[in-house]
């Protein structure tokens, strides 16, 4: 009887499956043809420049003249002169923008994600006047950086500045501190800014996905007994874990190639440069495009790696049982 | 003890008031059932015991104490809710477990406990799973589970079942009865399914735009529906309703004419309605008869066969509608006329404010319509 019916399908099977092959490719032509545009346009400007950065880091290029160069290999990484390590490798400098760079990521992202979840949670809360502050807690982060770089800069400022006034008024300090003049507290003034500008940010990712939570559980732990600590850390924290994640991972991008903040708050020593700073200082400052390009392909690579890693320490986590 | 006692309660959402002033005295190991049409404030009433809702005005006792200021938690009761409300990244253990392990239990006492739940529920083999790799019924179970090992005093279910489908809504159905019957606890359950409502209460709630119409054992509201409004709503397919005039009052009966020019004696106390007056005759569909020589006539308009009973719409002229339910294949055909006959000792009136006319002083709930008698 089954296979009565099978055979009496089969050919309408049969049909259907050529219809649907074709109706497949057709489709996957307009998809082609619908995601070309912006392939082109990625690979233009994205593509083409890495392609070209990466190449450049093989070459002697100098920015006074960029069509005469030689290939040298990985020489502007890492070469040996009668027995003498050279490349940027070996550059003190460089290693110490990157540890810059890192130290200025871990600690600005890791204050965003705390502050940024309190104040989600805040937000989150029913109260009078919720969707003003919505709006209001999103200007720093609508103020290009180079403005509010300034600002703080002014703020900070040794003399002028107010903060120094505030606290000398207060009695925090007895003299003005030369906040991001000086190498112990200028990468901490970066970290202030950028938790300044961006923990609003955080916090409406944070919201959106506070907002995604089914509310008949909050009443479950309620009936259950369930303390608010122990709700946030059981319930809620791991039920927005994935949107915390892809939040924290933006930032961190953002901050790995931190500039325009550092180079326009601190007086651009090497103390406080990071890895952008670096690079663009041997392009543009000392022309080197080479070793310039080869700086930034470590940027990338670092900033690759990095993602890589957060990403399979999240998936590790969220595959496994909570138990 | 845990009796559920609601004195005048009031619930308010802003200056929109839902629930106006209810009185209900729950009996400790009383399966109390609500119902009542949407919006009419069941959920909100379930919620306000459960203490998810803060009361506006009135007080509310379980087992003799009042508890309007306490958190849900120390009120003693669990609750299953409609949507099930699960904890979704835990498995089914520790979504029972998990209520547990702030009440001071070792581990060895919620395991025992949740192991001896999912043996009751049968999902042992489930402990392990998600809830979103469990099928609409095993996740309800998995929510009575949570409810069972909080070991409550009351259980409260709002609309438990209304995402099941119907064979599954009948097997979890009896499964909370049985529930009830082990743990003999007070059980206070939403519905609109009629059929759970009348298989499970002990009493039912028929609530109407945040009052309470009646409260009565299913029986009587089906016997005995104190107004227009529980008659309608109790029962399926509807009670009839045929406006009438009162033709005359005797000891014990009320005379009524019927549209079409005859006129029925009911067997209920006058109890001050007068000759002239305005009232409604009720009947239900299973009551009416199809006679030789019946108290109206009219047009079938259409037939529902049910297999062991069928259902005739028979137009009684000026709009009139009634119902008939008779047992077997129908034997009439949509376009014929018929003479209906009313049983009058199943007939109710009520007054033109809604409220029933009290059956005969004496009269016990009539057992079987006895069509030979009331046609004398
Ligand atoms: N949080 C709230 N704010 C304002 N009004 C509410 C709120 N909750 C319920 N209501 C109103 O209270 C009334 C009763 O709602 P409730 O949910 O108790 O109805 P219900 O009897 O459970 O209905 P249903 O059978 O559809 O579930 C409705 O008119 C509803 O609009
Ligand atoms: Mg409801």
């Amino acid at each position: 009887m089954t296979s009565a019916v099978a055979q009496a399908d089969a050919p309408v099977l049969q049909q259907a499956r050529g219809r649907r092959s074709s109706l497949t490719r057709s489709r996957l032509r307009s998809a082609w043809l619908f995601i070309a545009p912006s392939l082109i346009i990625l690979a233009l400007i994205a593509g083409w420049p890495l392609a070209r950065t990466i190449w450049f880091s093989f070459t002697d290029a100098d920015l006074n003249n960029l069509s005469d160069y030689e290939f040298i290999g990985f020489e502007n990484y890492l070469a040996s002169y009668d027995g003498e390590w050279l490349g940027l490798l070996t550059d003190p400098d460089w290693w110490q923008s990157v540890w810059n760079t890192v130290w200025f990521t871990l600690v600005s992202v890791s204050i965003e994600t705390v502050l940024g979840i309190v104040v989600a949670l805040i937000l989150n809360a029913a109260f009078p006047g919720r969707g003003l502050m919505r709006a209001i807690i999103l200007i720093p982060w609508a103020i290009p950086t180079i403005v509010s770089a300034k600002m703080w800069n002014w703020m900070l400022h040794d003399q002028f500045g107010v903060i120094n006034d505030m606290l000398l008024r207060v009695g925090l300090i007895a003299a003005p501190v030369t906040w991001t003049a000086n190498a112990d507290t200028a990468l901490w003034a970066a970290v202030a800014v950028d938790v300044w500008k961006h923990t609003s940010f955080m916090a409406l990712l944070i919201l959106a996905a506070l907002q995604m939570l089914p509310q008949d559980i909050y009443e479950a732990a309620k009936v259950d007994g369930v303390s608010p600590t122990r709700v946030f850390f059981r319930i809620t924290l791991p039920l927005i874990k994935p949107a915390l994640l892809v939040a924290v991972i933006f930032r961190s991008l953002d901050a790995l190639r931190v500039f325009d903040l550092i180079y326009v708050l601190t007086s651009n020593s090497r103390d406080t440069a990071s890895m952008s700073i670096y690079a663009r200082q041997q392009l543009v400052d000392f022309q080197e495009v080479g070793l310039g390009s080869a700086a930034s392909t470590l940027i990338f690579l670092i900033i690759a790696l990095i993602v890589v890693i957060t990403l399979a320490a999240g998936r590790v986590r969220l595959g496994e049982d909570p138990r | 003890m845990a009796d559920v006692v609601l004195k005048n309660v009031q619930k308010s959402f802003g200056r929109a008031k839902v629930i106006h002033g209810v009185d209900l005295d729950i009996r400790d190991g009383e399966f109390v059932v609500f119902v009542g049409p949407s919006g009419c404030g069941k959920s909100t009433l379930l919620r306000l015991i459960a203490g998810l809702e803060d009361i506006t005005a009135g007080d509310l006792f379980i087992g003799g104490e009042r508890v309007n200021d306490l958190v849900p938690a120390k009120r003693g009761i669990a609750m299953v809710f409609q949507s099930y409300a699960l904890y979704p990244h835990m498995n089914v253990y520790d979504n029972m477990a998990f209520g547990l392990e702030l009440a001071k239990s070792s581990k060895q006492e919620i395991d025992r406990k949740v192991r001896e739940a999912a043996r009751l529920l049968q999902i042992e083999q489930l402990l392990d799973r998600k809830p979103r790799q469990l099928s609409g019924g095993q996740r309800q179970r998995v929510a009575i589970g949570r409810a069972i090992v909080r070991d409550p005093k009351v259980f409260l279910f709002d609309e438990p079942l209304s995402n099941l489908d119907a064979a599954l809504r009948v097997q979890t159905r009896i499964e909370i009865a049985k529930l009830h019957n082990d743990t003999r606890a007070t059980m206070i359950y939403v519905t609109h399914d009629q059929v759970e409502a009348m298989t499970l209460a002990d009493r039912i709630v028929v609530l109407n735009a945040g009052r309470i119409e009646q409260v009565g054992t299913p029986l009587e509201l089906y016997h005995r529906p104190a107004n227009l409004f529980v008659a309608g709503f109790i029962g399926s397919p509807q009670m009839n309703f045929l406006e009438c005039q009162v033709a005359g009052v005797g000891p014990g009966e009320v005379l009524v004419s019927l549209p079409g020019g005859g006129s029925l004696s009911v067997p209920v106390e006058p109890d001050g309605v007068q000759a002239g007056d305005a009232v409604t005759l009720g009947i239900r569909p299973d009551h009416v008869r199809i006679g030789p020589e019946g108290a109206l006539t009219g047009r079938v308009e259409l037939v529902e066969e049910l297999g062991e009973n069928h259902l005739l719409y028979v137009d009684a002229g000026q709009g009139r509608r009634l119902t008939v339910r008779e047992p077997g294949d129908a034997r009439h055909e949509a376009g014929s006329s018929v003479s209906l006959d009313l049983a009058r000792d199943f007939c109710h009136l009520f007054r033109h404010t809604g409220e029933a006319l009290r059956p005969q002083a004496d009269a016990t709930t009539p057992t079987s319509p006895n069509l030979t008698s009331s046609a004398a």
